[in-house]
């Protein structure tokens, strides 16, 4: 069986889970023997694909206007009724959408060779786009080069992750009439909660609505996906997330007799509405005056960082904050070897991986119920991510009792093994498998 | 002649209600009144109720012939004076048989065998008042919690009066023998009656068991069994939940029937009787002496104490539960003495236990909490709360007591 997969990111260079969650799966399905060729934007170089085909629309040298197609079938009409560019634009206001409209009908129509029709986009005088109005641009540019990147190859299945790689598996479904797997890692829901980017919205819904099969990273973001989009729950298949055993662990505080003895809790994620930062600051306030010494960490970038920051402040703890920025590989172990508690309180978490890489890790876990990573690992502290109140309770018992972090560590450990890729990826080709036949 | 010897055990805990760290109760108020009321009556309407209706017209068809025992802890006979008195009259109409024996055991139910002897000893006497008070019987047969029990505790429970006490018929203990005699404690003159847990099993876990080889169980199967231990052993030791009855093995499964047949179908065998575990150790000499060198208890297949006390939360709450008596003796405060024995309760330990949690199988546990680490945390919450309200009655003392020589015998009574 070959796999076509359209990703956004690859390890190490990744912004969050997603990447993280391609290389386990396509590791764990290539040990069932599937033939995956798995499309980036770019590639960095530094990549360890060694078990499939990595690639980026840009190999051989070829920009994509030079590529031919024919291999594809075409079917026009199809094509036409698509729009793919005209949901791939972030709010406009009027002026620019005018400026920009020839432009898109430009690109629309050599993406599929022939006059598409667009719909107009919404007109909205300021537009809260998560990722920049630049974001939408590069998935028309990832869909309409990969496209071109994949003319002439053979595979049974597309298999797209999140919403950024829609309109490329949407364009690429409709050209090859091959099956469509939708991958929902997180939705624009989880992202934004009730302020949702409604460009990003529809393409998700077109992307769900489409596939032949969606995949979603837990039972509770299946529930959300069928709230949110109607998607009828048998089309729907929860496929947990996994982790690779725990590799040979440094132990840092170790081999640093000297390093404080403070107790420390770790918030690790981007410090977005999604991941709950400010339950979590608020909650440091109600833990600080019965444990002396504790220090919160918020490892992280995100929209919300210097509110935090200021937050912290406001509350009158912010000597016990430390904010390192964006960690990446070594620096992520160490402080997970520094922690005593990790800590996430996402509102809305699909699944939520770095609790996963806690444990492996041996730092107890606190995590909201709003995640999925809730539904797969009993042994954790669990708590809903506005109940401060409860989350402050389980800080303040977690760190003045080791019994209770060592007897959660050791537990959730030998847990783990249950939760493993290669069971993710059982699961994903029962997927392919339903849908081939 | 032979004797199939039944003892059910009956047991409520005081759950706790939800407390957390910043909580505060000047009054000591740690239990869920609501939630315990709600299961309390739940059960007596599923179970005690059916069941002792069930008893009492199998004892009166059989005109003594069927003789049975129960060991009630004082929690749940507690609960029943305050949320289910009809379960409690029930009990009495039985007990106006006499052909239903009451088992001693920790008024408390909990592990002070083990950690305190001083409180073992006063928790005992408790209980065996309130038997009195309630059936007008006093326990000549003791029954520890969850059957925890070695060499030492069968001597210490020995110079408490009784003459005999249950345990359980592990494996190992046993080696060659079989459960199905009566055998003495080492260095006491006290009799021990150990349970056959395969045949008790059968009805307690395998009953409704569609992948088990012998389902159905019938009552005529069930006796075949029975009668086939004839002459090798003198009692057949039955022991288990009375929760077996219509809560573990619910109504639909047949168990209610299964029992209203059994009495019929053992006594078809001319050779075979029911006695209760008192007139077993008078009827039949002790065979040997039956050394316990380690401590067993009922639960799992490990039979040990692991279920309360196999990890490190559930060790450092019995420590720190056990470290106030000194403190809590000293006081004798009528309420801080029942409040730490409410906490004293195994179930609160058994809440936190961890052993089978990794494979995720939160439903080995009859248990109210989220996880083992959730109950560990309130069970601490309340703790603490519960250390200062004994500092200020400490502080608020007008005359320090000095000694005090031993526990205060106080029993639960609810103003309500």
């Amino acid at each position: 069986m070959k796999i076509l997969m359209l990703g956004w990111e690859y390890p190490p260079h990744i912004a969050g889970g997603l990447g993280t969650a391609c290389e386990g799966l396509t590791r764990g399905l290539a040990r069932l023997g599937i033939d995956v060729t798995f499309v980036v934007p770019r590639l960095h170089g530094g990549e360890d694909a060694g078990h499939m085909t990595l690639t980026d629309p840009y190999q051989g040298g070829r920009s994509w206007t030079e590529l031919e197609y024919g291999d594809i079938s075409w079917d026009e009409e199809h094509l036409q009724r698509l729009g793919i560019e005209a949901f791939l634009m972030p709010y406009w206001t009027e002026i620019e959408y005018k400026e920009r409209l020839e432009s898109v009908r430009h690109a629309a129509s050599v993406l599929t060779g022939a006059n598409v029709h667009v719909e107009p986009p919404p007109v909205a005088p300021s537009g809260r786009a998560h990722y920049g109005r630049d974001i939408f641009d590069e998935v028309a540019r990832y869909a309409r080069n990969t496209v071109a990147r994949v003319a002439g190859l053979e595979f049974d299945v597309i298999h797209a992750h999140d919403w950024m790689t829609y309109p490329a598996g949407i364009a690429l479904a409709e050209l090859t009439g091959k099956p469509l797997v939708a991958h929902v890692h997180s939705l624009e829901y989880d992202r934004s909660g009730t302020h949702v980017n409604q460009r990003i919205h529809q393409v998700e819904r077109a992307g769900l609505h489409r596939a032949n099969a969606v995949i979603a990273v837990s039972h509770y973001t299946k529930s959300v996906i069928h709230r949110e989009h109607g998607v009828p729950l048998d089309k729907i298949h929860a496929v947990h997330n996994g982790i690779y055993p725990a590799r040979a662990i440094e132990q840092y505080r170790a081999g640093h007799p000297e390093a404080p003895q403070h107790k420390v809790v770790l918030f690790l994620g981007r410090i977005t509405f999604q991941k709950g930062p400010d339950y979590f600051v608020r909650a440091a306030a109600k833990v600080v005056p019965h444990v002396p010494g504790v220090v919160f960490v918020m490892a992280g970038s995100g929209d919300m960082k210097g509110r935090m920051m200021e937050l912290a402040e406001t509350l009158g703890i912010l000597e016990h904050f430390e904010f390192p920025g964006f960690l990446r590989g070594k620096e992520v172990e160490e402080m997970y070897n520094l922690a005593d508690l990790y800590v996430m309180p996402s509102v809305s978490e699909p699944f939520g991986i770095s609790a996963l890489e806690a444990i492996n890790f041996d730092v107890p876990t606190l995590i909201s119920k709003q995640s999925g990573v809730a539904e797969v690992v009993g042994n954790s502290l669990k708590f809903d991510f506005w109940d401060v109140d409860r989350l402050a309770d389980l800080m303040i018992n977690g760190l003045i009792h080791e019994e209770l972090r060592a007897d959660m560590t050791a537990m959730a450990k030998l847990e783990l093994k249950n939760v493993r890729w290669d069971a993710s990826a059982s699961k994903t080709l029962e997927v392919y498998s339903g849908i081939l036949h | 002649m032979s004797s199939v010897c039944f003892y059910f055990q009956v047991h409520q805990p005081w759950r706790l209600r939800k407390f957390s760290y910043f909580d505060t109760s000047a009054s000591l108020d740690y239990f869920d009144d609501a939630k315990n009321g709600e299961i309390l009556r739940k059960v007596a309407s599923k179970c005690y109720l059916p069941a002792n209706r069930l008893m009492l017209e199998l004892i009166e068809k059989h005109k003594g012939a069927f003789r049975i025992a129960y060991s009630i802890s004082g929690t749940a006979l507690d609960q029943f004076e305050r949320y289910s008195p009809e379960t409690l009259e029930s009990f009495k109409r039985l007990a106006e048989t006499g052909c239903v024996e009451f088992l001693g055991e920790t008024y408390y139910h909990s592990l002070a065998a083990v950690y305190d002897e001083a409180e073992f000893r006063a928790q005992v006497r408790l209980h065996s008042d309130a038997i009195f008070r309630h059936f007008g019987k006093i326990p000549v047969v003791f029954r520890n919690t969850e059957l925890i029990y070695n060499d030492a505790i069968g001597r210490m429970v020995s110079k408490l009066g009784y003459k005999a006490m249950v345990a359980e018929g592990a494996d190992d203990i046993l080696d060659w023998r079989s459960p199905n005699f009566v055998y003495s404690v080492p260095g006491a003159d006290m009799s021990l009656l150990l349970k056959n847990y395969r045949l008790s099993d059968d009805i307690a876990f395998r009953f409704s068991n569609r992948g088990w080889e012998e389902f159905p169980l019938t009552a005529d199967k069930f006796s075949k069994w029975v009668h086939a231990i004839s002459g090798g052993g003198d009692t057949l030791n039955l022991f288990m939940d009375y929760e077996t009855f219509g809560e573990h093995q619910w109504e639909e499964t047949g168990v209610f029937e299964f029992m209203r047949h059994l009495p019929d179908e053992v006594l078809k065998h001319p050779h075979w009787d029911f006695k209760t575990p008192s007139e077993v150790v008078s009827t039949y000499p002790r065979v040997a002496d039956m050394p316990f060198e380690r401590l067993t208890s009922w639960a799992d297949v490990d039979r040990d104490l692991t279920a309360w006390r196999g990890n490190a939360m559930q060790n450092k709450a019995l420590d720190a539960i056990y470290a106030l008596g000194a403190q809590v003796r000293a006081l004798a405060d009528p309420e801080i003495t029942r409040t730490w024995r409410m906490l004293q309760t195994s179930d609160h330990f058994y809440y936190m236990c961890t052993k089978w949690f990794a494979d995720g199988d939160v439903h080995a546990y009859f248990s109210p909490y989220e996880s083992p680490y959730d109950a560990f945390v309130t069970y601490k919450n309340v703790m603490k709360d519960f250390r200062l309200a004994i500092e200020r009655a400490a502080k608020s003392r007008i005359v320090p007591v000095l000694y005090v020589d031993s526990a205060p015998a106080t029993g639960l009574a609810f103003s309500a």
